[in-house]
């Protein structure tokens, strides 16, 4: 038999094999994807108000039932000191109080109407407090009778939905693409090296490259199982929708998981023993998982942690991935992010090369 | 003689009427012992290959200031079971790993059926097959799919059901290796090592840390595998390993060969003297002890005597004719002889185990 084919058939049954294996690449990512993708960060916030009436004539009733129409409110109705209580705890955004005589005679002196206001939390108040006073005035024009000026039409146009779920779907393709690049690489050769198979194996005239190739190619045909897995787990389980081009989506990922691989056979170059693995590739892996815009933007951190953020490997696979499956990009607008990845790669299977080999450094 | 020129002498033996004895006595004295000549008969490699099948000169290996391996130059023969002796770090396994091809000698020259190991690596490693101290395959592939993984890497599709059988391990190729034994995983490793039909089969430390049974199992398979033409070179600090197993013993101490010969000659060479022990009915005189043949010395404590002798065969004959002749008894004999332990402490002045 051919041996480069026996080396491929051999390492993916290892890998088929390996219970390890299986619940870092597919088992665990799933799980996040379920855990993620259920709880919805994508719900419109309710923001809770306390509102504290002096007095409960028609007027005042219909006001405080119309303030519950908004759908963003969550209307508490209490005493001042209840209420006063509740914003202490933090429990309310605002408390709306309203005079006994809200409405009772037009023409008077503008009413007065308190709102308390949490002060740890100003962009909440700031929106609800606009808010309130907009109805307010609305109010006001109405009790004044004055003649509808204009009216705000909403016109719906077909957009595509960008649910969370979609953020997350090519997040976590990136993230499960790393873990197992690094992982399965990492720990397998250093056991390897460690027990002795690397010296055995090159006691054989396999060239070390024969070896090393296959096991990378197992691992490109995981990473294309994993994708498509992911990706129909989401759409159809989870809802999500991808757009764009699959080959482009292929491309990331053989990008993505040579890349990784290079970093998985430098954490075992360098890794003496297997159990100094872990503590290795989560140093470099760890931040990635946080940084490198799997479940949440970039954009949502301060300005100097972007900086950085972009640079990193996973930011460069997660990005053109997330770029084609929402939004469709084409080869030209995702080829920066591809160029950075083909950078990385080179610099990580430069290292690898450097650090790894299949016979063991010469000591005594 | 040169192997290839054998055909040709026999050729021109058999035309010139010479008799058997006449063919025999020259072959005997070109160097051809009854082994070497059987082997290079039945070996397909007649042709090219010689009576030496590894040529080690002047091999060193060094690690900065420290000489693992200080110059050593030996020859293993075709066909024979030869051992490397010596206590732990005195560079066995850095001298069989260099022959390999695995590490780079600083200095020194190895051949294998005349290739030399640094500029022909991947065609000695070809020919040679290698069971690494400790060594473990795959976790996730049974022994059978090992085995066809490893003849792949020789380019070669083999029987691993045949190879199975041959180790005795036929009913277990559908296990995985971690489930097997450690006298059943050595086996296994013989058996992956066979996978390319090599000439020369390398063991390093083949018995460390197995139990007896298992070891004189392994013993045998050794011997199997020898038996049917494969060189066989193993390191080993077991001294009742090299003298049951070897045909000849490199002594090796501090990255030297300090001794190397048949087991029987290190032996009779450097093992010292024999001691004969027995108790008897009767006095004996000293005289009469110290009159036998190849006696050395001769003592007598708590009625038990001890005649050292160089020669025990020739001593003991002449131990039961004096007995009838002087009409004493001999009881409890026993007959001590030198091991290649004694042979080590002789040679190197210091114990193979310390």
């Amino acid at each position: 038999m051919n041996t480069f084919r026996s080396l491929v058939v051999s390492s993916a049954l290892i890998f088929l094999r390996s219970r390890q294996a299986l619940f870092f690449t597919l088992f665990m990512p799933l799980v996040i994807m379920f855990i993620f993708g259920l709880i919805g960060f994508d719900k419109a916030p309710t923001y809770d108000i306390g509102v504290v009436a002096a007095s409960a004539q028609p007027a005042t009733v219909q006001f405080i039932d119309r303030l519950k129409e908004f759908e963003m409110l969550k209307v508490h109705e209490g005493s001042l000191a209840d209420e006063r209580a509740a914003l202490e705890a933090g429990e309310r955004v605002v408390v709306l109080v309203i005079p006994g005589d809200l409405i009772d005679a037009a023409g008077d002196a503008p009413k007065e109407v308190v709102v308390y206001v949490n002060d740890g939390q100003p962009a909440q108040v700031q929106s609800i407090v606009s808010m309130l006073s907009q109805y307010l005035d609305k109010t006001s024009l109405a009790l004044a009778h004055a003649p509808t000026f204009f009216t705000l039409r909403q016109e719906r146009v077909e957009s595509r939905d960008l649910k969370y779920i979609d953020f997350l779907l090519p997040g976590l393709i990136a993230m499960s693409v790393m873990q197992m690049s690094v992982f399965s690489v990492a720990f397998l050769f250093v056991q390897y090296k460690e027990k002795g198979v690397l010296k055995r194996l090159a006691a054989t005239p396999m060239r070390p490259f024969q070896f090393v190739a296959a096991n990378a190619v197992t691992r490109l045909a995981v990473s294309f199982v994993q994708t498509a897995i992911f990706i129909l787990v989401g759409v159809l389980v989870l809802d999500a929708t991808v757009v764009g081009s699959y080959w482009l989506i292929a491309l990331c990922v053989i990008l993505g998981a040579l890349m990784f691989l290079g970093l998985g056979f430098t954490v075992s170059g360098i890794a003496k023993t297997v159990e100094s693995v872990p503590a290795l590739a989560n140093l470099i892996v760890f931040p990635m998982l946080f940084l490198g815009g799997t479940f949440f933007p970039l954009s949502s951190m301060p300005e100097w942690l972007q900086t950085g953020a972009k640079l990193l490997p996973l930011t460069f696979f997660s990005t053109p991935l997330r770029e084609v499956m929402t939004k469709g990009a084409g080869f030209s607008a995702i080829a920066g992010d591809l160029l950075g990845m083909v950078v990385w790669g080179a610099i990580l299977i430069g290292t690898a090369t450097l650090t790894f080999g299949l016979q063991e450094r010469d000591s005594a | 003689m040169h192997e290839s020129r054998l055909a040709h002498y026999l050729n021109d033996a058999e035309k010139a009427g010479m008799t058997l004895a006449d063919v025999a006595r020259d072959l005997a004295n070109a160097g051809w012992t009854p082994a070497h000549l059987a082997t290079a008969i039945g070996s397909p490699m007649v042709p090219s290959g010689t009576i030496d099948v590894i040529e080690v000169s002047d091999l060193v290996k060094r690690y900065g200031q420290f000489t693992a391996v200080g110059g050593i130059s030996f020859t293993v023969r075709r066909g024979e079971i030869f051992g490397i002796l010596g206590p732990n770090g005195a560079g066995k396994t850095t001298t069989l790993e260099m022959i390999e091809g695995l590490r780079t000698p600083t200095a020194g020259t190895i051949h294998i059926d005349g290739l030399s190991v640094t500029t022909h690596t991947n065609d000695v490693k070809r020919r040679i097959g290698v069971q690494p101290q400790a060594s473990t395959f795959f976790d996730g592939l049974t022994l059978r799919e090992t085995l066809a993984l490893f003849g792949a890497l020789y380019g070669r599709t083999v029987d691993p059901e045949a190879l199975l059988a041959d180790v005795q391990l036929g009913e277990k190729a559908g296990s995985m290796v971690k489930e097997l034994s450690g006298g059943q995983k050595q086996r296994f490793s013989i058996a992956v090592g066979l996978v390319n039909d090599p000439v020369v089969l390398f063991l390093d430390e083949p018995t460390t840390g197995l139990d007896p049974q298992a070891r004189r199992n392994l013993w045998d398979l050794i011997r199997q595998v020898n038996a049917r033409g494969t060189t066989v070179v193993l390191t080993t600090h077991y001294m009742d390993e090299a003298e049951v197993l070897c045909d000849r013993i490199a002594v090796m101490d501090h990255g030297a060969i300090v001794a190397l010969d048949a087991t029987d000659r290190l032996l009779a060479a450097h093992g010292g003297d024999a001691v004969i022990e027995f108790t008897s009915d009767h006095q004996i005189g000293d005289g009469v002890l110290a009159a036998l043949a190849d006696v050395r010395s001769v003592r007598q404590a708590d009625g038990v005597h001890f005649v050292t002798t160089a020669q025990p065969r020739h001593t003991l004959d002449e131990l039961f004719g004096a007995g009838r002749a002087h009409g004493f008894s001999i009881g409890a004999l026993t007959l001590k002889r030198p091991t290649l332990e004694d042979v080590f402490l002789n040679l190197t002045g210091h114990q193979l185990r310390e």
